[in-house]
């Protein structure tokens, strides 16, 4: 964007970029040096000792993959139908979910918590599950219309001049033509559905119910504030996020400006 | 035109339904459920366990426009949105240039802003708490460059909200640039080369030319700022928990203040259903901006 001839110019905007930098470094360099507090090292295996850590991750990783199957199998075939096929008052029905879009989660706070109660739902991992994937429905459906309404009819009636039914017709056709707009789908679901707090703080009581976002939480009982310990667990937290997140970049960030479609 | 009409309508005769049916009454039935339960609770004076409710009519509603730190709680959300959406998109605007011009270690730079969005608040959370006390690295920095100034802003009611507003353009600051970035990789290289050959400057070429095009980015980021604003809650509560002295409380954490902890469910209630008016009422704002834009 910078036009720049001189080498003075060159050095004077690395140097701004780089002092641009330096404060989103800082809170991760703090909870490196923080975690290291104390007695060092050994923090980590103190928290690792008390053998939860690998509890709450499994538990995360299962509210993920349910959240994503979830939001993936219902946003694939509702947009298809929505773009595709024969619906009375088809755009009625569409208003209705996306009225959902801007639900703020925490208008489902009461209500949940009151029902949930009542069918024996609380601290397990559906009483997370559902309203998750159902917070997160009405925009993914929206982005996988979009995204369907590009391909050209022909390609299905194609299909269905072979003697393809519409199952196969979906199944051979729009899922492989879908893939970039799933894998935005499966991005965003999953760093909303991992990052969520709200939901599991609410909903799971037990310890080995939770999921990672409230590990500092447990831990500030546990260690009774020893902030270096709890700073341990947060990086131990990050760290594979961030290695999942360099593995594939592309497709994180492609993902995530995906949110922002208008 | 005809034979289009026909292909078409071979297809659009097969019926929708069932393809739409799952998603929709999934979505429907436990939004719409909590929706209408809200409306109902926020007539009732209830505790969430006592068998007896008490309707009290739109008595929530009146209490509700008294209370003071509903107001707070809006006025927060204003200012938040304001200055959080003003200074993200600055920097993510001028990352997103910056990045765009031929520097060294792009992709690191790049990471490292981008970092921020994929990590949960709840995580970071415990770190904003060290980092802005007294036993933090800032404190550390200060000390170590003599300057006299004690890190206790998140314990004063005038600067928590500031710090919140730190967080989260740390936060998100790497959103804005992403979308920036992707935008200005549309922008026509001759118009940029014709600007510059006109003799405009790199400043006045990225106000004049650039920001023009970035537009339509904008209104998106926009459009996810007023509902980022109005869905708060995982900073505040967990940074400040709204404190002190609900200087940095939101509409999200009053409603779990009040719904919650102090099991006032009609009154959590009714602070729903007003955010929820909010939300809607900005989604259609915004697209009505949208479509402006668009023409």
């Amino acid at each position: 964007m910078f036009e720049l001839r001189s080498k003075k110019s060159k050095v004077a905007l690395q140097l701004v970029l780089l002092i641009m930098t330096i404060p989103y470094l800082i809170p991760l360099v703090q909870m490196i040096i923080g975690s290291l507090g104390g007695i060092g090292v050994l923090n980590y295996k103190a928290v690792w000792n008390t053998g939860v850590v690998p509890t709450y991750f499994r538990n995360s990783v299962i509210i993920s993959a349910c959240v994503i199957l979830l939001v993936y199998l219902f946003s694939m075939t509702a947009a298809f139908g929505f773009s595709k096929l024969h619906i009375f008052g088809k755009e009625l029905y569409f208003w209705m979910i996306l009225v959902a879009l801007t639900l703020p989660e925490v208008i489902l706070l009461s209500p949940l918590f009151v029902t949930f109660q009542r069918l024996h739902m609380f601290n397990t991992l559906f009483a997370v599950i559902l309203p998750l994937a159902a917070l997160q429905l009405p925009f993914m459906i929206l982005l996988a219309r979009n995204f369907d309404d590009g391909i050209p009819n022909e390609l299905l009636e194609a299909a269905r001049i072979d003697g393809a039914s519409t199952f196969q017709t979906f199944l051979n056709i729009i899922i492989p033509l879908t893939k970039p707009i799933a894998s935005s789908i499966v991005v965003l679901t999953l760093v909303n559905s991992w990052n969520a707090y709200l939901m599991p703080l609410l909903f799971l009581q037990s310890s080995d119910m939770q999921t990672v976002t409230l590990l500092p939480q447990f831990f500030q009982g546990e260690f009774t504030n020893d902030q270096t310990k709890i700073l341990a667990a947060a990086v131990m937290t990050a760290v594979p996020e961030i290695i999942v997140y360099i593995v594939m970049q592309k497709n994180f960030e492609k993902g995530m400006s995906a949110g922002a479609l208008k | 035109m005809s034979t289009q009409n026909v292909r078409k309508s071979k297809f659009a005769k097969v019926s929708g339904l069932p393809w739409v049916l799952p998603a929709f009454v999934f979505v429907v039935g436990l939004i719409y459920y909590s929706i209408f339960y809200t409306f109902n609770l926020s007539t009732l004076d209830w505790n969430g366990l006592d068998p007896v409710q008490t309707k009290v009519g739109f008595s929530n509603f009146t209490k509700l426009f008294g209370d003071w730190v509903f107001w707070k709680a809006i006025k927060n959300t204003i200012v938040f949105f304001v200055v959080t959406f003003v200074i993200q998109n600055v920097l993510g605007y001028i990352f997103a240039a910056i990045l765009h011009t031929e520097v060294k270690l792009a992709t690191l730079h790049k990471c490292i802003v981008f970092i921020p969005v994929i990590l949960a608040p709840a995580t970071m959370a415990p770190v904003f708490r060290l980092l802005f006390s007294p036993q933090g690295l800032l404190q550390d920095i200060f000390n170590w460059l003599h300057i006299g100034i004690t890190v206790d802003w998140l314990s004063k009611p005038g600067s928590a909200l500031f710090i919140l507003m730190i967080i989260t353009i740390w936060n998100f600051t790497g959103m804005s640039f992403i979308l920036y970035y992707a935008a200005m990789s549309q922008i026509d290289k001759e118009m940029l080369e014709a600007a510059h050959l006109d003799g405009a400057g790199n400043f006045r070429t990225l106000l004049s030319i650039v920001f023009p095009n970035c537009m339509g980015t904008t209104i998106s980021l926009a459009m996810l700022g007023v509902i980022g604003a109005l869905k708060t809650f995982d900073i505040p509560y967990l940074v400040t928990t709204g404190g002190p002295n609900h200087a940095t409380e939101f509409l999200g954490t009053y409603i779990y203040r009040q719904g919650i902890r102090q099991a006032h469910l009609g009154y959590a209630a009714a602070i729903s259903v007003i955010l929820l008016v909010l939300a809607i009422g900005g989604a259609i704002l915004m697209n009505r901006l949208n479509r402006v834009e668009g023409k």
